[in-house]
């Protein structure tokens, strides 16, 4: 990928608060059905 | 001297998808095989630098453009589609058949080294995909595995 010239680089550092990362979607639990008594 | 932020920046790149073993990943457009992993960082290696890749004084770390049509336009060259008659081509090339690619943005964060077309990171992920000469199934299984938005072009 041509991204330009090496001579222009200029360094960034980003810490982002929280890594853009997708965590896994929690499982919810099944709810038990109410058993008629 | 470096300048330090707290949010990511959004480039934009190419990727290859391929199969492996029988799932979908997206791998790099530059360097065969290597794919991203799903729900992880991609994290920039390199074998003189290692993890301390991208180095200054090197072309390691992971590629991205600054904006969507730089990206395109390196896809018109891949494809070798270029201009139509003359005029600039405003559409996205077709891809070989059963060699989708994904054009989309990336989330990258780290050590940057910014150039004026681009960048080179040291962690990304995905941020959005835009599946090229793929189908619905191939769409929805990227969307599934890296938990991103993937449409069709």
């Amino acid at each position: 990928m041509d991204i330009g010239l090496p001579e222009t680089e200029q360094e960034i550092e980003i810490t982002p608060l929280e890594e853009p990362v997708p965590t896994p979607t929690p499982v919810e639990e099944p709810r038990e059905e109410p058993v008629p008594a | 001297m470096s300048e330090f932020s707290i949010e990511p920046i959004l480039g934009w790149r190419l990727w290859h998808v391929r199969l492996h073993g029988n799932e979908y990943r997206l791998e790099s457009f530059t360097w065969h095989h290597v794919s991203w992993p799903p729900r992880r960082r991609f994290e920039a290696t390199c074998t003189i630098h290692r993890y301390t890749a991208p180095a200054g004084d090197h072309e390691c770390g992971i590629y991205a453009f600054k904006t969507r049509a730089l990206a395109e336009d390196l896809l018109r060259r891949y494809t070798g589609i270029r201009h139509c008659y003359g005029r600039e081509n405003r559409e996205l090339p077709p891809v070989r058949h059963g060699r989708p690619i994904a054009l989309g943005s990336v989330s990258l964060w780290g050590r940057i080294l910014v150039r004026e077309k681009g960048f080179r990171a040291q962690y990304a992920y995905p941020y959005e995909l835009h599946v090229i000469g793929g189908d619905d199934r191939i769409a929805r299984e990227l969307r599934d595995r890296y938990a991103v938005d993937v449409s069709r072009v």
